[in-house]
């Protein structure tokens, strides 16, 4: 497949799951299916919450957003700015400003995200903060 | 110099540029082997390293298969700064093998959740 089109897919994708997003709380409105680990196993992965937290964000609930997926919020930006990078590649040949990310931060952001993972499944204080939604709860 | 493709700052004296692994240097001495593993980088190639699919796929999906991705993705760097171009290139095709193995496994399961849905609400419709 043409980098074009996986361009032109990933930019509906995208639209249609912002729009979506926008209109329906993935917390209580039941339009988005359940995640099949969450379902199956009750844990939190370190992604639980993420669409939550774009729900919040796009509604400009910062706060909300942070309690849902702090990870989340943090990388959302990067990505972002990643993601615009390729499309401007595609579409004039040249993307944003680049840097070049050392092995070993790549290496921290993975004990990150897996550390995540763990650490918002402790039963303990001030770990289970880290749960969706629990430092939000007005 | 900054790299023609990406647009990311590299040394003046860069072989290759360290984001997107783009020869940067023209002409004859693009075609030197690189004195430590004596592989010759091919101008305008690229070494991705997936890592934002990756991301996408570990925090936004909820997959855990994303995590190999970033493995591989830290490995593509972690060799294209050892000038082992070969090594990052292997790298770089595990890492997009694995985006793909998430891909396919987040819309299988979009596709199982539907289902269930679907399932649930007919065995509703049967109940009242």
């Amino acid at each position: 497949m043409r980098r074009s089109h996986l361009l032109a897919a990933a930019l509906v994708t995208a639209s249609v799951g912002a729009v979506t997003l926008w209109f329906f709380d993935p917390a209580s409105s039941g339009v988005f299916p359940a995640c099949p680990l969450r379902y199956l196993t009750g844990l939190y992965c370190p992604g639980c919450g993420s669409l939550r937290a774009i729900h919040q964000l796009l509604h400009g609930n910062l706060a909300a957003a942070w309690a849902m997926n702090p990870l989340a919020v943090v990388l959302l930006p990067f990505l972002s700015y990643e993601l615009a990078s390729e499309a401007l590649s595609v579409w004039r040949g040249r993307g944003l400003p680049q840097m070049f990310l050392p092995a070993a931060w790549i290496w921290g952001l993975c004990a990150v995200i897996v550390l995540f993972g763990v650490v918002r499944n402790l039963p303990v204080h001030p770990f289970d903060l880290l749960a969706p939604g629990a430092m939000f709860r007005p | 110099m900054f790299c023609p493709q990406c647009g990311a700052s590299n040394a003046d004296n860069a072989v290759a540029c360290v984001q997107c692994g783009r020869s940067l240097q023209a002409g004859t001495i693009a075609a030197t082997p690189l004195p430590a593993t004596g592989v010759v980088i091919p101008p305008g190639a690229t070494v991705p390293n997936y890592l934002v699919f990756a991301i996408l796929t570990t925090v936004f999906c909820c997959l855990p298969t994303g995590i190999p991705a970033i493995i591989y993705a830290a490995q593509v760097n972690g060799k294209l700064q050892a000038g082992d171009y070969t090594g990052a290139q292997a790298a770089s095709g595990n890492a997009k093998m694995w985006c793909w193995i998430s891909f396919g496994l987040g819309l299988a399961s979009v596709a199982v959740s539907m289902l269930l849905f679907m399932l649930g609400i007919l065995g509703n419709l049967h109940h009242h």
